[in-house]
């Protein structure tokens, strides 16, 4: 059997000969670190690409079978982007930099997370229509054609690939922070943030088209959201539903169209809240389910859902970075989590600084022991 | 509905700009700074707060109610200098070394001014040494840290230790907060207080200045 065999009937609640061995990628400061111990070669230093050939050579070195987010799509972000510019550098060695949605980020040497949120550009609709509206447009540059139109004869068969949707608000959380799209959202314009979510996914949904028609096949569609955090999505539920829910339903009917029938979507943080959107809108893989920071849960969106609510994900990664008592109890509860069938274990986000990489090898080969 | 009732709700629906009108037309009435702030804009964001706790509201309903709380205590901030209005305490309050993430952080701060709590905020990437001297030089009664990352949250371990170096650790409350933070590492630590919402931190911060 194949990877993507296996990945494919798992979700479809078929026979598999046993669990394929899943992951998320790494944090480049944990390829620096194994890098240091002398666990991988240098090439891999500082973080590779996901679905990558150096991903794919470093799922042979620790024995993995493949990274879910393996995914192919369009440039569906803004077109073209902002110009990234160095604004300033502050005292403490800190550098305001325009980024290239049009977000000022402090970024500080050394530090390579999330950096921090300063000021952002699209604040109102002059903002909008001039500077934003222009490049959230469809236009052909968008798709590479030549690729996709040979997509089906250069692609490998051996692991799932899928088609990258976008995202429908997360992108523009992006463009606004968290701040800004809390403002919009309550802007004395009240259709001004309905309007660029509007704009942005009709210019998503016709790169996705575009590609469909090439007749480019996928395994799977995926989308990125990331707008949920500890305590929950960081907008009401209702809200999301309002600005987001018809976008996924006119871009999930089309990948269903087109016999795309597995649609994973990836976002952080405690999701529960907004599972009824996307679940009742087409989406039905959650990935990664963030067991081990946030407390996301797996069970308790397939007993409310049932069976079709399928996941990829939910294994505790912090395990990989204590013993092996803590991998062979995560591993217990994935072999349980498996057996209800729609379900692919994986480590619950990308692997993290401190993480170890003997473990990490263990784990990849006791999970694929696993018959389900 | 009287003027702090007026205030109060448009605190709590985020109407920045309505907040703006009724608190300059409750000073032009003669009203005190102090009731301004306490029974209107303050009781505004104290419910606000109580709602996000019960996940009532979310994240935009407490960031849009701060705006309109603020805009209305930059009109009050001269009155209340000129009347020696006092703050229920001090705290500072950052992201710990390593680490720029600062929603979580900016949220309980909004909260802890909602509550009437001075709060220096000291930002992201913040040293435990910066940390315990802002504590000491500005006499703040609270440290509050914040991690987003299972890497950075180690940190607050320092900042504890640097608060015993210094020899404050007796004046000085220590609380944490974060993603990955939780009451047993908050424990194991030897900090103070863990609190899982801004809203819940900026109970306990009023508490432990009491």
């Amino acid at each position: 059997m194949t990877n993507r065999e296996r990945a494919l009937n798992i979700l479809h609640y078929k026979d598999v000969d046993r669990l394929p061995a899943v992951h998320f990628g790494y944090w480049g400061e944990l390829l620096t670190e194994w890098v240091q111990q002398g666990k991988i070669s240098k090439d891999f230093e500082g973080g590779i690409g996901d679905g990558s050939e150096a991903d794919r050579a470093l799922d042979k070195i620790i024995g993995w079978d493949f990274n879910w987010f393996c995914t192919k799509g369009a440039n569906n972000g803004l077109y073209p982007c902002f110009e990234s510019k160095e604004l300033e550098v502050l005292p403490d060695g800190s550098k305001r930099v325009l980024n290239s949605v049009g977000v000022i980020e402090r970024i500080k040497p050394g530090i390579t997370s999330i950096p921090s949120e300063d000021d952002y550009t699209l604040k109102d609709r002059t903002a909008f229509e001039e500077l934003y509206k222009p490049k959230m447009q469809f236009v052909k540059e968008r798709v590479n054609y030549e690729y996709f139109s040979s997509f089906n004869e250069t692609r490998d068969y051996d692991i799932p690939i899928g088609l990258h949707l976008g995202s429908v608000l997360g992108n523009i959380r992006d463009m606004t922070s968290v701040i800004g799209m809390s403002y919009l959202m309550y802007d004395e314009d009240e259709e001004l943030l309905a309007d660029i979510v509007d704009t942005y996914a009709d210019m998503q949904y016709e790169c996705a088209k575009a590609i469909l028609e090439t007749g480019a096949r996928f395994d799977f569609a995926h989308y990125w959201e990331d707008i949920c955090f500890k305590n929950g999505p960081l907008l009401s539920p209702e809200k999301f539903d309002e600005l987001c829910a018809k976008h996924y339903k006119k871009r999930n009917d089309l990948c269903r169209e087109y016999g795309i029938d597995i649609i994973s979507l990836d976002c952080d943080g405690v999701t529960e809240k907004l599972l009824p959107t996307w679940f009742e809108n087409g989406v039905n893989t959650m990935f990664p389910i963030e067991i081990g920071v946030w407390g996301d849960q797996f069970e308790k969106a397939r007993n409310k859902f049932g069976k079709g609510m399928l996941g990829v994900g939910g294994m505790d990664k912090t395990a990989l970075r204590k013993d092996k008592a803590a991998v062979d109890a995560e591993i217990e509860r994935m072999k349980r989590l498996a057996s209800m069938g729609g379900f692919i274990p994986c480590p619950d986000h990308r692997l993290m600084p401190g993480t170890k990489f003997e473990l990490v090898q263990y784990y990849a080969e006791e999970i694929k022991k696993i018959r389900i | 509905m009287s003027i702090y009732s007026e205030i109060s709700e448009n605190v709590r629906k985020g109407r920045m700009k309505a907040v703006k009108e009724l608190v300059q037309s409750a000073v032009d009435s003669g009203n005190s700074a102090a009731d301004i702030l306490n029974l209107g804009l303050l009781s505004g964001m104290n419910e606000i707060g109580e709602l996000f706790k019960n996940n009532e509201v979310y994240v935009p309903e407490v960031l849009v109610a701060a705006r309109a709380m603020n805009a209305g205590v930059a009109i009050l901030k001269p009155l209340l200098i000129q009347d020696n209005v006092q703050s229920v305490g001090k705290v500072c309050l950052g992201t710990v070394r390593g680490d720029m993430h600062d929603i979580g952080k900016n949220l309980v701060k909004m909260m802890m001014e909602g509550k009437g709590l001075e709060v220096i905020d000291l930002g992201t990437d913040v040293s435990p040494e910066n940390f315990v001297n802002t504590a000491i030089e500005q006499n703040c009664r609270i440290i509050c840290c914040s991690a987003l990352l299972t890497t950075t949250m180690d940190e607050m371990a320092e900042v504890v230790k640097q608060a015993e170096i210094a020899g404050v650790r007796d004046k000085v409350k220590i609380m944490i907060g974060g993603a990955p933070v939780t009451d047993e590492f908050c424990k194991k630590i030897g900090a103070d207080v863990y609190t899982s919402d801004a809203a819940s931190a900026a109970d306990a911060a009023v508490e432990l200045c009491k």
